[in-house]
Parts: C-alpha cells; structure tokens; sequence
C-alpha cells in the first residue's frame, strides 16, 4: 500500500473539506462565528435537560404564556428582527433591537432600559436564532434577565394578538 | 495427548486454510467493496445535510458532550460536517477511495470514543448524529457505528481493482 500517496490524498480532502466548510459558513445565512461564547454556568445544565443548552431555561415556548407576560406588563418586548421588518409589522409596543445595528443602538438601550429590566426577545419564528443571539449579547451586556419568545412574530400574529 | 492434539490440528489445517481462503475471496470481493463503498458514502452524505443546514444546533449537541474546550466547539461544528460530506462523496464516487475511506474510518473511531467516553460517565445527551431528534440508547449507537467501522475496514484494506472510481492516482488504490 503505498502510503505516501493515501496521505497526501488525505490532506487534500481533508483541506477540501475545510476550505469549503469556512466557505459555505460564511455565506450562509445560518453560518455560525468561528469562535462562540458558551456560558459555563448556564451550560451546565445541558447536560441534564438533554439537548438544549444555556438558552433551554430562558425560552418561552407557549405563545399564550408569552400573552401573559405580556399582559402584566412587566416585561419589555424586544425584536431582533431588521428595522423593515419591524416597520412592516411588530408585537405592540416592541423595542426594535436589531441583531445587525446592535452595538450601535446598545448604547441608547441602556439608557431607556436598567440592566435588571424584564426583557423578552422575539424574531420571526422558530427556525430565526436571531433572538437566542440577542439574549445572549444582552446577556453579555448586563441583562440578567431576559427571555426568548421563540414563536416570534409569525405565532404572535398568528394568535390574533396585538400588533402595530 | 499431544500426539492426538497435533494429529487433529494436522487434520484441520487444510480445512482452516480453505475456510481462510473463503474468507479472503469474500473480502476482496469487487461488488462487496463497491457497495459497502456507496453505503458508507451515502449515509456519510445524509448525516452531514442537518448539521450543514443548522450549525448553531450542531454546535449546542457538541457542547453537550462536555468533551471540547469552548473555543473549539465552533470551529468543529463548522467543518467537521464538511469533511463528513466530502469524504462521503468522495466514498460514492470513488475519488481517492482509500484515503477518504481512512479520513470516514477516523470519524468513525472518533465517534466510538466519544460515545463510550460519555456511556461511561454516564451523561444523558443528544447523539446529534442524524438529526436533532432524540436518538436511541448510546450502546446501540456505538454497535451501530462498529459495523460502520468495519465495513469501512473492508473498503480501507481492499486489495483488488475498485469498481466504479472516478479519480484516483493508481488503479490500485
């Protein structure tokens, strides 16, 4: 067997396979960063809950539970999609945050907003991680406590609910 | 009691050597290698098309397993489904076949260990491996991914002249 040969062929798949991966990951639109902040003190229950990792506790999966919090009026809802999207139709009375403008507006959110406010981020739907990327950047900015809506606006609106 | 030892095995030898050579005629077999080759190649394609589709998702089931500093989790939730994919095409279509048979080989190792590693600590988590569903207990994972291991053996350590190659430097590679 001649190894050098099955080596070298090796090498080149494999640097095949990794150009194309950075590739495709960059271009993608669910492409991720190549080096991602993964909370140890919220990661340690992943492997509890089986799966989900640091956001498993803060999502809100029933979109009536979402009605309620947003009922008692104690939280803020905060929409990570793109300022078009947010013009063409939000949950009433939403913070537009988008996920792109971030650390530009971060600044004039936290002075509107005090850092132990009850916030809950919300984008399109189930398939966006928009709103997990939010909460965790609002997270990293002091936001102890934030929730995801991971319905989002189509299973908000789908609901009947209030929209502006 | 040795004279009767020796004088059985004496006896069994030809039948050893023949059932040896059976054994070996199977596993040079062509059509055997060819198949094993599109069965690894195809699987090896379908089981990078959810983690291609949904890297943060991959990247949280790696995180899981509790195995990897943080830094690197990314960075192998990115191109790890990718070399899954190319080796597999490369498998399928018999481009360097035995190097890509070497690289499925090592994930396929890799897998092994990493499954017994956290049977033995005794973690719940999500296998990721095809899906994001929950999958099956961990032991019928690693039994699964066994037989892969060998099938790819055979492809890896095929002697005779591939059917169906593409490219390859050497028609006996």
């Amino acid at each position: 067997m001649q190894w050098n040969k099955v080596i070298k062929e090796m090498f080149f798949l494999l640097g095949i396979s990794i150009i194309s991966a950075l590739a495709v990951n960059f271009f993608s639109p669910s492409g991720i960063a190549l080096v991602g902040k993964w909370d140890e003190s919220l990661g340690g229950k992943a492997t509890k809950t089986k799966g989900y990792v640091f956001s498993g506790e803060l999502e809100i999966k029933d979109v009536r539970i979402a009605k309620q919090i947003y009922d008692s009026g104690k939280a803020v809802f905060v929409d990570a999609r793109s300022h078009e999207d947010f013009e063409r139709g939000h949950i009433k009375g939403a913070e537009s945050l988008p996920l792109g403008q971030f650390d530009d507006l971060i600044g004039a959110f936290r002075k509107k907003y005090p850092t132990d406010t009850f916030i809950v981020t919300y984008c399109s739907g189930r398939t966006c991680n928009d709103s997990h990327r939010l909460e965790q950047l609002l997270f990293d900015h002091g936001y102890v406590n934030v929730s995801i809506f991971i319905d989002g606006y189509q299973g908000w609106k789908a609901e009947g609910f209030p929209i502006e | 009691m040795s004279a009767f030892l020796s004088t059985v095995i004496k006896a069994g030898k030809p039948r050893v050597s023949q059932l040896n050579k059976n054994i070996r005629n199977l596993f040079n077999n062509g059509w055997l290698e060819i198949a094993l080759r599109w069965i690894l190649g195809v699987t090896f394609i379908y089981a990078s098309y959810y983690k291609i589709m949904s890297p943060m998702d991959f990247a949280k089931i790696i995180y899981g397993y509790n195995l990897f500093p943080a830094f690197l989790i990314n960075l192998i939730a990115v191109i790890f489904p990718f070399i899954e994919l190319i080796s597999g095409l490369s498998l399928l279509l018999g481009i360097f076949p035995r190097s890509a048979a070497l690289i499925i080989n090592g994930l396929l190792l890799a897998f092994i260990l990493i499954l017994t590693i956290n049977i033995i600590r005794g973690h719940e988590f999500d296998c990721g491996c095809f899906s994001a569903s929950k999958t099956g207990s961990p032991v019928m994972m690693v039994a699964r991914d066994v037989i892969y291991l060998m099938m790819g053996l055979q492809v890896f350590l095929f002697h005779g002249i591939r059917k169906g190659c593409l490219l390859r430097s050497d028609k006996r590679i």
